[in-house]
């Protein structure tokens, strides 16, 4: 990370990035859907935003920054060949992707004890809809994390070579970085 | 490594600013702070943390050309349209 | 060809591109039933001809898929298939069930063929695309049965790779998501719904990833790319494939009963579908940009390449016209669904399938790498009149459709169906005339496997440096 030298492609393979902007085009088109369809139901979005947890919001958000710095930290241990402590920044960055999953859970199963769906109204089927698709992506990113620490641990990538450690980080940022504007767009602003 | 180093790592302070930033969204979303004013300033916080995190976490900041830019136009974009919607409500 | 096995492809090529004729012929008969309504009436009507013309194309491009992987499963396993006899045996059935299914079809009327096949006994016909008889629906349960068994035990038994896995779970995947043909609800929401677990899960799901494998193989074998480079976009353009043609389900679910969510899942997801078939086009451009040789077999290149530009044009962009739910509420049913389906069905799988033969059929039949320069010539006059037809049937049919929407449901003073039938005419003769260039492209395409047998095969021009 010395930034004198600037590379021409983002760090990990190019392929996951192409994935990335896919995935963010996805999250987009639904933000933009959420945001134009509260104008014609600003009443109904700001009556049912009140129903939220913020404070379940916060745990989250807080868990999946704290998970994303682990894992900057995971990728600048093993730029100085640290197997051991890639692994286990990798390991401390899954276990905040846990907590996010369990915060998560215990949100829906809140809503769904009080019987709500996704028929119930325009606001409920967003918000489920939406946090439920980032839902999948958490788990999703678990995986590739957890794919990618046991290879860490078995000392599979090093200085020299460490395109996976990448790959999988610049993936999970991006799950941060979509829940970085889900948070306020759903859970604050009205 | 021979930078030099400001007591902190540059992805340690990012941490603290996202968390904090975080901490306003929250405080605005606790107190039920509504308005153009409140509404835009988490947004602006949003797209703030999102592009910390491309440029430190993501590492687009030592990247040159189109990529270093894609998270930035995809904030802009984003952030525009959102913008655009609320705009007409608040 | 490396393994012996591989040979019993042959049979399941050369009958899929016999039954690609007769549903051509067939799509031809019903393009001059909608200028001329009674033509060939009362013999062939047009919901007969419609029925035949599609299940055709079901049936043959199924055996060009089996085809397809009893060819490149083996190479891939580095192994003979374990049970080839069984792939023989299961083709005979499989062509003798075809066969007999539509004879069935056109020489009884269809309430007849219910009695005669004993539909009461599990009713399951008189669902579009699904009008097999109970009986060949059994059929083609053992014969898919068979059929994985005998892949599945091959793959097990060699070397693993990401190809053969992919194409493993898209043929599994066909099967399993068949069986819903055998799900026949009374409630007519609930039919509709399971209907396209079928049909949607088919072609926007499963079916693409037997087409994103057979592709990466013909682009590994003629490209001499890593094999490694492949497989990462392999993974991502089935993740994403997956992601979006799975929810994308929803855009069936529009105003047929079905809560009212499915118009967003629907819209926003399959308005996604294109970006796995435009990640498909970079890739193969990429790959052939990256080449490490020159492969003799040009024709087959052409047709890789031009699946990927078409698919994404037949099932990305004109299939994203009408997916959007407002859109939709007006297209419904239209000439736009059909020149969708047009472009669709032979952009992605028509020309998978003739990729795959054109770059396996040289082999089976004792070439070294590729045909005579003049045979592949010819193939490509096949492949530039075809596809060419292709395009201008879809706009053509683009044409009537957006006529049709305008005359029919969008204007103050909408007319009835038939009225608006006729005013849109014209373009269902240009379709028809274009039907018939199409016809003559494949002739050329057939007479492409007679000529120049005798001559030596092409050799690759220029060497290319590994980049």
């Amino acid at each position: 990370m010395t930034g004198m030298e600037k590379n021409r492609w983002p760090p990990g393979d190019l392929v996951i990035w192409i994935f990335i902007m896919a995935e963010l085009l996805v999250f987009g088109v639904f933000f933009a859907a959420y945001a134009f369809t509260r104008t014609n139901h600003v009443e109904l979005f700001n009556t049912y935003q009140l129903t939220l947890d913020r404070n379940a919001a916060l745990i989250n958000t807080v868990a999946l920054i704290t998970s994303s710095y682990f894992v900057v930290r995971a990728v600048a241990a093993i730029r100085v060949d640290d197997s051991r402590r890639c692994f286990h920044w990798l390991l401390a960055a899954l276990a905040m992707g846990l907590l996010f999953l369990v915060v998560k859970g215990a949100e829906y199963h809140h809503h769904f004890s009080q019987g709500i769906n996704l028929n119930t109204n325009t606001f409920y089927m967003f918000y489920l809809s939406l946090t439920f698709f980032h839902f999948l992506h958490v788990i999703l990113g678990m995986i590739i994390l957890l794919a990618v620490a046991l290879k860490a641990r078995s000392g599979g990538y090093s200085a020299a070579e460490h395109t996976g450690v990448e790959t999988g980080a610049s993936y999970w940022h991006m799950v941060d970085l979509v829940w970085m504007v889900l948070f306020p767009l759903v859970y604050v602003m009205r | 490594m021979n930078q030099k180093r400001l007591f902190l790592r540059p992805c340690t302070w990012v941490y603290v600013t996202l968390m904090f930033l975080t901490f306003i969204t929250w405080f605005v979303g606790v107190n039920n702070l509504s308005g153009r004013f409140f509404a835009f300033m988490v947004l602006g916080f949003a797209l703030l943390k999102g592009q910390l995190i491309g440029d430190y976490f993501m590492g687009l900041k030592q990247v040159a050309g189109l990529w270093r830019w894609v998270i930035f136009i995809w904030l802009a974009l984003v952030g525009t349209l959102i913008s655009v919607a609320f705009w007409q409500t608040l | 060809m490396k393994y012996q096995s591989q040979k019993v492809a042959k049979l399941y090529f050369i009958a899929a591109i016999g039954l690609f004729v007769g549903q051509i012929l067939f799509g031809l008969i019903i393009g001059a039933q909608y200028i001329w309504g009674d033509f060939l009436f009362p013999e062939i009507p047009f919901n007969v001809a419609r029925m035949v013309h599609t299940n055709l194309l079901i049936v043959w491009l199924l055996f060009g898929f089996m085809g397809a992987a009893y060819y490149l499963v083996p190479e891939e396993a580095e192994t003979d298939l374990v049970m080839p006899w069984l792939a023989t045996l299961m083709f005979w059935i499989f062509l003798a069930a075809g066969a007999a299914t539509i004879l069935g079809y056109l020489l009884v009327p269809y309430s007849s063929l219910a009695e005669l096949t004993q539909n009461d006994l599990l009713p399951t016909m008189g669902r579009e695309f699904l009008e097999q008889p109970t009986i060949t629906k059994l059929g083609i349960v053992v014969v898919a049965l068979a059929f994985l068994a005998n892949i599945g035990l091959t793959i097990l038994k060699g070397r693993k790779t990401v190809i053969n896995l992919v194409l493993l779970m898209g043929l599994a995947g066909l099967a399993v998501f068949f069986l819903f043909s055998f799900f026949n609800p009374v409630n007519i929401v609930w039919d509709k719904y399971y209907w396209w677990w079928v049909v949607h899960l088919w072609v926007e799901g499963v079916w693409e990833l037997i087409l994103g494998s057979i592709l990466a193989f013909i682009l590994i074998k003629t490209t001499g790319v890593d094999r490694e480079v492949i497989e990462k976009w392999l993974y991502v353009i089935i993740a994403m494939t997956l992601i979006t043609g799975i929810v994308g389900t929803g855009h069936h679910y529009y105003w047929i009963g079905t809560p009212e969510f499915w118009q967003w899942w629907g819209s926003i997801f399959s308005a996604m579908e294109p970006i796995p078939f435009f990640m498909m086009t970079v890739f193969a451009f990429n790959m052939v940009n990256k080449r490490r040789r020159n492969h003799p077999n040009k024709a087959a290149v052409l047709w890789a390449l031009g699946t990927a530009v078409m698919a994404f044009l037949g099932a990305g962009v004109w299939g994203f016209l009408h997916t959007l739910a407002p859109v939709n509420y007006y297209t419904h049913g239209t000439q736009i669904t059909a020149a969708h389906g047009h472009m669709a069905f032979y952009g992605a799988y028509v020309m998978i399938n003739l990729a795959i033969i054109s770059y396996a059929m040289p082999l089976l039949r004792g070439r070294e790498a590729a045909n005579s320069n003049k045979s592949q010539v010819l193939e490509m006059w096949g492949f530039w009149l075809m596809t060419i037809s292709i395009i201008f049937i879809t706009l053509f049919l683009t044409a009537a459709g957006i006529l049709q929407v305008y005359l029919q449901r969008f204007s103050d003073s909408p007319m009835p169906f038939m009225v608006v039938q006729e005013k849109i005419e014209l373009f269902y003769v240009l379709r028809e005339l274009t039907g018939l260039v199409f016809l003559a492209g494949l002739i050329v395409y057939i007479a492409s496997s007679f000529v120049g047998s005798n001559e030596p095969e092409a050799t690759a021009e220029g060497e290319v440096v590994a980049s």
